[in-house]
């Protein structure tokens, strides 16, 4: 997308990691922990990438509805909202808003097809009455920019388009983070081209001197990127079921 | 079941903020009615959206409409205040404007003056360029979907065909606009284009505020290009060097251009100027909305008349509708299609066969290898609910204003949804 950054809705709605890190007061009173909802943001992020490989959208459409659905639980409980359905029902909308739309039948197949477990699995009229109350939390404000777009230019003037591949890795993977809600996403994308070079060795201080960003805001990205593989594990089901069963407890 | 009524208690408060009013028509997806917003006691037009048998949720088109103008806050582009659901369809609210340009070009109680002209294109082109800067195509501009508020202002509305454009390589369909206001691109068929699209339909709109009726009023898009070119003349190749290459291509006879005096016999020079620059053939070399409105033809005398003094139409559902249009000055026809209407670049035609201007054939034979390439094309012309020339089958009355009827949409919507991503998924 090449629309101007700065005078978006997503520009105005940036958040402080401290206002991503907040356990909404319904879900804190089932227990659920800061950890918890990490846990369950880690494990459905997962969820959409493994359903949108199904049904076969492109890379773009997986990040907004990523970046729906973090959105979504900073202002919503996942107690009234359950992030089962609202994943899928993400993945739904950003589908329709990236003009790619994928038939809601077809998540549904899928759902059913992928997941043994009914917690997942959902109908037609779910996902659509999701899809209202999606909008509703998301204000209607669908436009999302994404560190993807910066990216090929960015390796074109550094002169090092041989590091695409591992930084369009780097950018795929901090969709398992919070970071498209905090930082611009030119930003992302410097901090991934920063990490590609250091792991490839290649010399970029000086075309980093060059460019006019805070390179000391580069470098925070970098770390909490460097910070989230150091700790990286894929939640066992255990740990996920642990957390959803909270979610399930009737108070 | 405690959940459900949680759930419904939002709806109750937000639809209690309006009071409804009655019925203002028919939209594309749904009914408009007009309503009293009781928060900010401003008189409101609320799009109900239908949900298509509720079997795909929230029609796309209204999502698109949602999406944009959640982004576009501007004095010439109307404004979203809100959005609700409520007893399961998606509302929402603009604010309320009395009419639309097309009353105004319709009512014959109204003069027009340069001044008046220059006011409404101003408005028209400033909303435009608004858009164009945030990277959003409005791809409907007509003048019923210019709005026109009670303090004169002209607003562009709409927005359910609009997408954002920028991104390099993206194809599009070329299925957008009502027929009339269609650039020549558009008509032969181009999948990638930008912002020239929306500056040749305001030019339309220009030449349909100075004549008081529809310009290029086609029957068909074979049609429509004839009346592009009897008003400009055929394009030659040194003008528009991509033309032949484009997908549905076919060759007109050579037509000179009449004097553009000849057509507009009361616009003042610049105005012509700038009407010959919107309606360049090259999108390349066509003017930009930013350089149209720093034409001179906006710095000179008269200076474009303050939004709050325009001539006002009578007030819409009044019997506007039932004065007849004037007579149309260009009753000629326009040149002939020489290759077969349609997919006629597949058919090899003997070269100096009666008709072809080219005696080498070389540009048959050209335009063959490029059909064979393009060979997809083919199943596209049967989803072209538009080309579909009834009015050249079942003699010649005179043409209803063509608009993107909603089956048209509806399949538009499918084809903008689909066309690209959905080649290769599973059944």
């Amino acid at each position: 997308m090449a629309a101007n950054f700065w005078t978006s809705s997503h520009s105005k709605q940036l958040l402080d990691q401290e206002e991503v890190d907040t356990v909404q007061p319904a879900d804190k009173d089932k227990g659920i922990t800061l950890d918890d909802l990490r846990v369950v943001k880690l494990h459905m992020t997962n969820h959409i990438a493994r359903l949108a490989q199904q049904v076969k959208v492109r890379q773009r459409v997986i990040a907004t509805a990523v970046a729906y659905f973090r959105r979504v639980y900073t202002r919503r409980s996942m107690t009234e909202y359950d992030p089962c359905l609202v994943a899928p029902t993400c993945l739904y909308l950003a589908s329709k808003a990236e003009e790619s739309t994928v038939p809601a039948k077809l998540l549904v197949f899928w759902l059913k097809k992928l997941y043994a477990d009914d917690r997942y699995k959902f109908e037609i009229r779910d996902i659509l009455e999701m899809e209202m109350k999606l909008l509703e939390a998301l204000d209607y404000y669908l436009v999302i920019y994404h560190p993807y777009r910066a990216l090929t230019p960015l390796l074109q003037d550094a002169g090092m388009t041989d590091l695409t591949v591992p930084a369009l890795s780097l950018v795929n993977d901090t969709y398992k983070m919070d970071l498209i809600l905090i930082y611009p996403p030119y930003m992302i994308s410097l901090a991934c081209i920063y990490i590609a070079s250091v792991l490839k060795d290649k010399d970029t201080n000086s075309w980093f001197e060059e460019l006019r960003v805070d390179m000391n805001v580069i470098k925070n990205i970098s770390m909490e990127i460097l910070d989230f593989y150091d700790n990286y594990k894929l939640p066992t089901e255990e740990r996920v079921n642990a957390a959803m069963n909270k979610l399930a407890v009737k108070t | 079941m405690a959940d459900t009524s949680l759930d419904q208690l939002p709806d109750k408060r937000v639809a209690a903020r309006y009071i409804k009013g009655v019925t203002l028509g028919e939209g594309t997806y749904g009914i408009v009615f007009k309503a009293l917003d009781t928060k900010t006691n401003q008189t409101v037009a609320i799009k109900k959206i239908r949900l298509g048998k509720h079997k795909e949720g929230v029609n796309v088109t209204a999502l698109r409409e949602i999406k944009l103008l959640k982004e576009l806050k501007d004095p010439n582009v109307i404004e979203l205040i809100d959005a609700y659901p409520h007893k399961g369809n998606l509302h929402l609210v603009f604010e309320f404007m009395e009419s639309d340009l097309e009353a105004v070009i319709r009512d014959r109680n109204i003069v027009l003056s340069p001044a008046d002209i220059k006011s409404y294109m101003q408005m028209t082109l400033k909303g435009l360029a608004y858009c164009h800067r945030k990277w959003v195509l409005h791809r409907d501009m007509k003048p019923n979907n210019l709005l026109i508020g009670s303090d004169g202002q002209l607003k562009l509305a709409d927005f359910g065909l609009a997408r954002i454009f920028g991104s390099p390589d993206r194809k599009f369909t070329h299925q957008v606009f009502a027929r009339w206001y269609r650039a020549p691109e558009l008509l032969f068929g181009t999948k990638h284009y930008g912002a020239g699209v929306d500056v040749w339909a305001a030019g339309c709109i220009f030449a349909e505020l100075l004549l008081r009726r529809p310009f290029l009023q086609g029957s068909s898009d074979i049609d429509q290009l004839g009346k592009i070119f009897a008003a400009f003349g055929t394009p030659k190749p040194s003008q528009w060097p991509d033309m032949i290459y484009l997908p549905d291509y076919v060759e007109y006879q050579f037509v000179l251009a009449p004097p553009l005096r000849s057509l507009f016999p009361m616009a003042s020079d610049d105005a012509l100027d700038l009407i010959s620059r919107m309606f360049t053939y090259d999108p390349k070399n066509r003017i930009t909305v930013q350089q149209a409105l720093e034409h001179r033809y906006f710095s000179s005398v008269p200076a474009p008349t303050n939004p709050v003094l325009l001539p006002r139409p009578a007030a819409k559902g009044e019997a506007v509708n039932n004065i007849p249009r004037p007579p149309d000055l260009i009753s000629q026809e326009g040149p002939v299609v020489l290759s077969p209407p349609r997919k006629a670049r597949r058919v090899m035609l003997f070269p100096g066969s009666e008709g072809n201007a080219y005696e080498d054939g070389t540009l048959l034979k050209h335009s063959a290898v490029t059909s064979g390439n393009t060979g997809g094309s083919t199943t596209q012309s049967k989803y072209m609910p538009m080309s579909v020339d009834v009015d050249a089958l079942f003699g010649s009355k005179p043409p209803p204003r063509p608009t993107i009827s909603s089956t048209d949409r509806s399949h538009l919507k499918r084809k903008l949804d689909m066309e690209l991503e959905f080649q290769d998924s599973p059944k």
